[in-house]
């Protein structure tokens, strides 16, 4: 008798389960259709927010990564890098460069891009951006190695090589 | 002729006398009412003018204010909400940890109403408050007007102070913040708690405070169990994200303030041109009595002086 009754609980809470399990399914294939959120905010400036999007690509500081709907949650350190959004229905994605920053996936497919600052591609000027190498290289040779205007040159040239980079020119 | 010169001598000196009977009996005299009405019109000039500035300012730092939003709305999961200090008796602080640093935000330029004297009884409140509850706290206090109230109260919980902020803020004044909350010892503290006011519209702004907590990276309360961490090392990047946030808190709440304070220093200017006006208008009765008071007196001497020339 209660064996019987032990294997029909198990059998319920088997189908339950297994309702479960399809209804998440379901809930998956509905938001992947529908594709990811989109947060991308500067302190002085909402790029997007809430908006639908396709795809994201990361600059990672381990390295670039993609984001599509339901992926894993996630917290990443941005490093200097072109970030990618891919929006439903085009093939060339809009690209920005950010200097720095976080980005975190949610589990609810909501990616919030924080940065302190990033500009959109075409808006960076390629003289701009070599003067600006130049300097911070000679800022970096002159400085004491170890100190901090010495990490400060630094970090300047690796935003001003991938800034390159990005629109293409070599420095 | 030795009657009308003596009689014109008294009445020369008459006025003279008369005035200086009404100044010694404590009634301000004709020109002194009019030396006041004309500093009260030149101090409603520029009350007006500091009200008209303020509303243009205001217009900005409502514009920065609504950027800041979306920009910190990824930090309202991970530090919980505010809490508004609408009445001070029914706040506890029971949920701060042991030791705690307290950032208030203040102005560094006066003439901006009540806006300062809230946070600084707020943060008087709490110290005592945390401390009668066995915990400690330190201070570090943003803006000048905040220095020069809250040291008088508790000078030996203040580590550093940050004065002669240039407005309007942006994001490096706020990360200059949070690397000199950082120099103050930040990282060894249990909690930040900011406590700032909060703009709402022209007229009305409360006072809040919002706790920031290190996230815990391992053991029970660990915080954001069911993300992966990139690169993969979770300690470093929740340390990077901590000061990250800390950053961004500071700079929404610093915006807040800056909103709250401009809008604040127009109500006021506007009580004060109110208040300069009304003064204007009883000054001007006065002023208006005491010279038909002069007149009447000095018709009175021609008259009776007339009158014993004649006999």
């Amino acid at each position: 008798m209660q064996r019987a009754i032990l294997r029909q609980i198990s059998t319920s809470s088997r189908s339950a389960m297994r309702r479960s399990f399809s209804s998440a399914a379901a809930a998956a294939e509905e938001s992947s259709t529908a594709g990811m959120t989109l947060n991308f905010n500067l302190p002085h400036e909402t790029i997007y927010s809430g908006a639908k999007v396709e795809q994201v690509i990361v600059p990672g500081a381990a390295g670039e990564y993609g984001v599509t709907a339901n992926h894993v949650p996630l917290v990443a350190q941005l490093k200097p890098g072109v970030l990618q959004i891919l929006h439903a229905g085009t093939n060339e994605p809009e690209k920005y460069f950010v200097a720095g920053g976080f980005s975190i996936t949610h589990p609810n497919s909501t990616t919030d891009i924080s940065c302190p600052e990033a500009v959109k591609l075409d808006d960076i000027d390629s003289t701009a951006v070599t003067s600006a190498y130049e300097a911070a290289k000679a800022a970096f040779s002159s400085a004491e190695a170890g100190s901090r205007a010495s990490a400060e040159a630094q970090i300047d040239m690796e935003v001003n090589k991938a800034m390159a980079a990005a629109i293409g020119i070599t420095l | 002729m030795a009657l009308r010169a003596s009689v014109q001598r008294v009445s020369r000196t008459l006025p003279r006398l008369m005035a200086q009977a009404g100044a010694a009996r404590g009634m301000a005299t004709e020109k002194q009412i009019f030396n006041q009405i004309q500093s009260t019109k030149n101090i409603k000039k520029i009350t007006s003018s500091m009200k008209m500035v303020s509303a243009a300012k205001l217009k900005g730092d409502e514009t920065r204010l609504e950027l800041a939003k979306p920009f910190n709305e990824w930090t309202n999961a991970l530090c919980g909400k505010p809490v508004h200090l609408d009445d001070l008796e029914n706040i506890t602080y029971e949920e701060l940890p042991q030791k705690t640093l307290i950032v208030p935000i203040t102005s560094d330029k006066g003439l901006c109403g009540g806006v300062n004297s809230f946070i600084s009884r707020s943060v008087r409140d709490a110290i005592g408050k945390i401390n009668a509850q066995g915990k400690e706290c330190d201070v570090v206090i943003i803006g000048d007007k905040g220095r020069s109230q809250m040291s008088r109260s508790f000078p030996e919980k203040i580590l550093r102070t940050a004065t002669d902020i240039q407005a309007p803020g942006n994001f490096n004044l706020a990360a200059a913040l949070s690397a000199e909350l950082t120099a103050a010892g930040a990282m060894n503290y249990d909690a930040v708690m900011i406590v700032y006011n909060s703009y709402v519209n022209a007229a009305v702004y409360h006072q809040y405070y919002k706790v920031i907590k290190p996230m815990a990276v391992e053991g029970e309360g660990e915080s954001m169990v069911e993300y992966e961490f990139e690169p993969d090392v979770k300690s470093e990047i929740m340390g990077d994200l901590y000061e990250y946030m800390l950053t961004s808190q500071i700079y929404y709440c610093f915006m807040d303030g800056a909103a709250a304070e401009q809008s604040s220093r127009m109500t006021a200017m506007e009580n004060a041109s109110k208040n300069a006006g009304e003064m204007i208008d009883t000054l001007t009765l006065q002023y208006n009595r005491a010279r038909q008071a002069r007149i009447t007196t000095e018709l009175i001497e021609i008259i009776s002086g007339a009158s014993a020339l004649e006999g």
